[in-house]
């Protein structure tokens, strides 16, 4: 079974009780949702070479405290909010689309600094 | 005797030179002597805040990065002289901005450090709205900044941050922006009677009105503003350029600017 955990060392955030799992599946969500989007959008591209690099140290190894070293960022349970955040944005980026031209130009002197000559 | 006289006066003056040139007392500066001033040295110690490239670079990149993540939203993104990374966004894009600081895995910007408006009033958009944003995970600070007039409203961030209230309450109050989906949008600083919004540029320095408890009607009555002397406005900057040496130096350095129009060029 291998060491367990007793505590994150965090306020309010509990041991996940099987972190590899949830993790390979938020992965997968992710990918699935960014599926959606345009080949050519830039934010496909590098959500899904942070998420396959880290899927890939799923693979490799099963133990949470190797897992956690390899990815270096954070606890397991830190990477789990992280992958759920990750998850929520991609789904609200497929309403919102972000990879389409920019909507509003500003106005001419509207980002001068000084705005006046002074 | 004289032998005294010559060792203790003789040995006043060469001690005081001695003194002056053996430089034991670290704090007694030399002053310019004639053979000194034919080779001026180059000054090499650091200035008070100590230049970073590294961090410079990394903060260009993700600039670079945030511009072509999102080209919907993003105008311009530029860096200040002290590392500070700016994202201008027109108003539309608050809130996909702010959501993909705080939950992309490379940005994790989960922290807001503050919401501040500005007045220009010269400008169509008078306002502008800075949110300013803290990584933990990545020990990294970023400003978002927006721009509307008197009317507009912008995107309430209290759906991404919860700690946007009472910025957001703050804001409405001081400068009149109003913020759409706020979930109680009131006055936070003013009295609760008070009319108008203080830090517009155009509100005077001591108000319009003036409180004083009237002893007839046993209340606090509010009148319009008497002042025992005129306002008095001290021109505080010189007439002259003050940096005439840095004229050509911009504030912010361009990372990335989708806007199209060039600055203007003197």
């Amino acid at each position: 079974m291998g060491l367990l955990k007793k505590t994150t060392g965090l306020v309010g955030m509990a041991v996940a009780p099987n972190p590899h799992h949830t993790l390979g599946s938020l992965y997968g969500k992710i990918l699935r949702t960014l599926q959606k989007m345009p080949e050519s959008s830039v934010y496909r591209k590098y959500t899904e070479q942070i998420v396959k690099e880290r899927a890939a140290v799923l693979k490799q190894t099963k133990d949470t405290y190797e897992i956690e070293t390899k990815i270096n960022c954070g606890q397991a349970e830190e990477l789990i909010i992280q992958a759920e955040n990750e998850l929520n944005l991609a789904r609200k980026m497929l309403i919102w689309k972000p990879w389409e031209p920019l909507v509003a130009k500003p106005p001419k002197t509207q980002w001068d600094w000084p705005p006046t000559k002074a | 005797m004289s032998f005294l006289l010559k060792r203790t006066l003789g040995a006043g003056k060469n001690l005081g030179r001695a003194v002056l040139n053996s430089n034991q007392y670290t704090g007694i500066q030399r002053v310019a002597t004639k053979t000194d001033v034919a080779t001026p040295q180059v000054e090499t110690r650091p200035t008070v805040a100590k230049l970073d490239p590294l961090q410079k670079s990394q903060l260009i990149d993700f600039g670079k990065y945030i511009a072509e993540c999102m080209p919907k939203y993003v105008q311009k993104v530029q860096i200040t002289a002290g590392n500070e990374l700016e994202v201008l966004i027109p108003p539309e894009g608050v809130i996909p901005i702010l959501q993909f600081l705080k939950d992309h895995h490379s940005a994790q910007f989960a922290s807001l450090v503050d919401i501040g408006g500005m007045d220009v009033p010269n400008r169509p958009y008078r306002f502008e709205v800075i949110y300013n944003l803290l990584s933990l995970r990545y020990n990294a600070r970023i400003r978002v900044k927006t721009y509307t007039d008197e009317l507009t409203p912008v995107d309430s961030a209290c759906e991404v941050f919860k700690a946007a209230n009472w910025y957001e309450r703050e804001i409405w109050d001081m400068f009149g922006v109003f913020f759409a989906n706020h979930p109680d949008l009131r006055r936070i600083l003013t009295d609760y009677g008070f009319e108008g919004h203080p830090f517009r540029k155009d509100f005077p320095l001591s108000g319009y009105v003036e409180l004083r408890y009237d002893d007839e009607q046993k209340r606090v009555v509010v009148e319009p503003l008497e002042l025992a002397q005129e306002f008095r406005r001290f021109e505080l900057s010189a007439p002259w350029e003050q940096f005439p040496n840095f004229r050509g130096n911009p504030v912010s350095e361009e990372v990335v600017n989708q806007s199209g129009d060039q600055p203007k060029k003197e």
